[in-house]
């Protein structure tokens, strides 16, 4: 660790990592209510389980990114944190917020914290990812402000790489564009259109340029290739996500009462969404290959890599494979898009925030480059476990998926929801237990903060 | 006339960035065109019949204005060679004024087209039209802003025979956005 | 001369390349604004519907159903079901109102809201509203 003020990343990390198991155990609950319909009801009915679910992925995501940019803004802008007390206060107040949140959710019926948070006065939950009550957005804004203040001065004051300026241009873009999460007109179409400003543009847009970021950092010190070569590619690719990417938003566009125009706008830009991924797939592999040192964190190089590949596979052909407008028509709002979204925030946003937390956690608890050699050797089994999982829980969605678009949308006789859900359950049994498997891996990795290795470090 | 216009190592003219650009922007217009192709096909008769209120003459004069352009931003590449930044500045403002011309021409067909309640929402074949063209108008605004980049660092003494890439960097992309409309202004306004 | 790639050009790319799809996108979405009187049935948006859009949002329905596809998978494509239950504000009241407190054993069951009929009223006069959408002629069919 370069400078002291880079150890506020450590407890952002340790609540991120602890609400991923919470985002998994929640994910099982309703993996379970899938096949065994009344699991847990009345108490944890599937909308609040899912809510917290995908609520927690957003907010440990968020934790990480946070982390990550606490941790990586410091070593390149070359100078302490503009405020470490700001960064540990913001940690608490955003956790319990966050905590609060939850427990709302689990507590009283939905239309209860919706009573009591006042949604009558601005109402903006109950819309898909945007369950928060609205004081918990507020919330959010203002933590998301006080953080980039704080990262901005870092960055003002210090040494300006292009690392620092994407990172801080990507978080900057993430706080914008979630304002609109506080428009909510009554008009369906407008409210679906502009929600996907936020929800798109976050997860195609910006946040891609923080995944950018956080990966060049990465490979930057794992593999000693000159920065110049390394930022210059991060610039290439970040733009060619912007440039197909933006316009992308149009395949959201096609049945939601929007113009008809978007089904090609859409199609044809969001099928050149993967050529952004795919670069940056062969950019790693190039940097690791080219590497002029050979870094002992192999599991951080593990990590990245696995970035590149899960994210293209994910975001890049899951996300091809229903995008174009024929296709969409019969797929939209299937299981299809579930093994899409899956995928794709496994490999673009988990695995990067695993990636900076494995590269940056052995500076940060031993002060040394890298972990020891069994603790590295589980956090690999780890990787292993919960990828080769991800990968066939997203086969088993897609299988589910092809099934239940026949069954309901092509066939010449097609049968209700229900009765297709029943006929599809196998595979839904399928992704559950591939999905404790995957669970197993998690408690691997949490794990491998604590095994004991044999041979002592080196100090950094 | 002792410059020679090509040099033949083979390397791509201009920064190597810009043709990552301009083979994106190629692959997007390329995909635009076959979709138009495909709609086409389903649709001949409204195809045929929409296209026939177009309006060819603006098309094919700007067609003329476009390859204008280009041929004076290849005379400002040759000035640049010549090491005679004030010919290439010249040439520079020649080509950006052919794109204003260009600019003011497509806007009366678009204004006629918008006063005669045509809209991306007509029907399939104005569609593409106003999207392509649209797209393309859009992409010759930002090509004469590149122009214009260059020419103010050429004015200021910024590039010489010996160091000119920024010039060939933005003559590869003007050239670029002349071949699109050399694609463009055939596929939509004339093939029937 | 031997092929330049330089930092600074690759940043006017991701610049430039930004503003110009922010910019082209911004232009589309105005169009889209303009265009969607005649396809977003908003004509028909009353009091009622606003209540309904209401009472739909504060009881996380899309957190089980779909609506014009977007939601959870787990319940059924509600842009419809207005269609699908033949037409009738009836047949959905009565459906939400009817759902049992303890759910149905070993089966998905929808949860019991209490709502008054004032809420069930405005949440069937939502869906009827939104099966009005002209959402390209989307889903393929009556199922969802």
């Amino acid at each position: 660790m370069q400078f002291q003020s880079q150890a506020v990343a450590k407890p952002y990390f340790i609540a991120a990592i602890g609400l991923f198991i919470g985002q998994i155990l929640f994910g099982l609950i309703i993996g379970t209510q899938y096949v065994i319909g009344d699991f847990l009801f009345p108490e944890i009915p599937f909308n609040v389980a899912r809510m917290v679910h995908t609520n927690l992925l957003i907010v440990w995501l968020l934790f990480g990114f946070m982390g990550a940019a606490y941790y990586l803004v410091p070593e390149e802008a070359e100078r302490e944190l503009f405020s470490p007390k700001l960064a540990i206060a913001l940690f608490w107040i955003f956790l319990v917020a966050g905590a609060l949140t939850i427990v709302g959710y689990l507590a009283v019926p939905y239309a209860t914290l919706a009573a009591v948070t006042g949604n009558d006065l601005l109402p903006t939950m109950g819309r898909e990812f945007l369950e928060q009550p609205t004081i918990t957005k507020m919330g959010i804004v203002v933590v998301a402000l006080a953080f980039l203040f704080n990262i901005g001065m870092t960055i003002i004051a210090g040494r300006k790489t292009v690392i620092n300026i994407v990172l801080l241009t990507g978080l900057t873009g993430l706080a914008v564009l979630f304002l609109f999460s506080f428009y909510n007109p009554i008009n369906l179409v407008l409210d679906k259109m502009f929600w996907w400003w936020v929800v798109h543009l976050w997860v195609e847009g910006v946040w891609e340029l923080i995944m950018g970021a956080i990966l060049a950092f990465v490979l930057i010190r794992l593999t000693g290739v000159d920065r110049e070569v390394i930022e210059k590619w991060l610039y290439v690719i970040i733009a060619m996500a912007l440039i197909t990417g933006i316009i992308g938003t149009g395949h959201h566009y096609y049945w939601i009462g929007t113009p008809e125009y978007w089904q090609w706008w859409g199609s044809i830009f969001s099928a050149l969404e993967p050529i952004p991924f795919f670069m940056m797939t062969v950019f790693a592999f190039t940097m690791v290959n080219r590497r002029r040192k050979e870094h002992p964190n192999k599991a951080a190089t593990l990590w990245a890599l696995g970035t590149a590949v899960m994210a293209f596979l994910g975001a890049g052909v899951w996300g091809f494979l229903h995008t174009l407008a024929p296709v969409n028509f019969y797929t939209h709002g299937s299981q299809i898009t579930a093994a899409h979204g899956h995928m794709a925030f496994y490999g673009a946003y988990v695995l990067v925030v695993i990636t900076m937390i494995s590269y940056a956690w052995p500076h940060l608890q031993h002060n040394a480059p890298a972990s020891n050699g069994r603790a590295q050797l589980l956090e690999m089994w780890s990787f292993w476990l919960m990828t080769v999982s991800i990968v066939f829980i997203t086969l088993f969605l897609t299988g589910a998926g092809i099934l239940q678009v026949y069954l309901q949308r092509v066939s010449d006789t097609p049968l209700p929801f229900m009765v297709v859900q029943d006929k599809i359950a196998l595979f839904y049994w399928l992704r559950l237990w591939t999905g404790v498997i995957f669970f197993v891996g998690l408690c691997l990795y949490v794990y491998s903060f604590f095994a004991k290795g044999k041979e002592t470090l080196a100090s950094s | 006339m002792d410059t020679p216009l090509h040099d033949d190592t083979g390397a791509l003219p201009g920064d190597f960035a810009i043709w990552i650009f301009i083979f994106a922007e190629l692959l997007v217009f390329g995909v635009f065109f076959l979709a138009y192709a495909f709609a086409r096909a389903n649709n001949v008769e409204l195809f045929n019949e929409s296209q026939l209120q177009l309006d060819r003459i603006s098309g094919a004069a700007n067609t003329l204005v476009l390859i204008t352009s280009s041929y004076f931003v290849v005379r400002a590449v040759a000035a640049i060679r010549d090491d005679d930044s004030r010919r290439c500045v010249h040439w520079l403002a020649a080509a950006i004024g052919m794109g204003s011309v260009f600019l003011v021409i497509k806007m009366f067909e678009f204004a006629d087209k918008f006063s005669a309640g045509i809209s991306l929402s007509t029907n399939t074949f104005f569609m593409f039209y106003l999207s392509l063209t649209f797209f393309h108008f859009m992409h010759v605004i930002l090509g004469m802003v590149i122009l214009a980049a260059v020419l103010f660092k050429a004015r200021s003494g910024g590039y010489s025979a010996a160091s000119h890439i920024g010039v060939e960097t933005g003559a590869s992309y003007w050239h670029m956005v002349d071949l699109v409309w050399l694609i463009l202004f055939p596929l939509v306004y004339v093939i029937h | 001369m031997s092929e330049t790639f330089t930092k600074s050009m690759a940043r006017n790319i991701y610049l430039g390349g930004s503003v110009f799809f922010i910019l082209l996108f911004l232009a589309l979405s105005f169009d889209t604004l303009g265009a969607l009187p005649k396809r977003d049935n908003r004509q028909n948006i009353t009091p009622q519907v606003a209540l309904g859009k209401k009472v739909w949002e504060e009881n996380n329905c899309l957190g089980c159903h779909t609506l014009l596809g977007e939601g959870a998978y787990f319940a059924p494509e509600l842009g419809n079901v207005y269609t699908r239950f033949g037409g009738s504000k009836e047949a959905i009241m009565g459906f939400i109102a009817s759902r049992p407190v303890e759910g149905i054993p070993g089966r998905r069951s929808m949860p019991q809201f209490n709502l008054s009929n004032e809420q069930l009223e405005a949440v069937a006069e939502f869906l009827k509203y939104t099966s009005e959408i002209n959402s390209a002629n989307w889903p393929p069919n009556v199922q969802g």
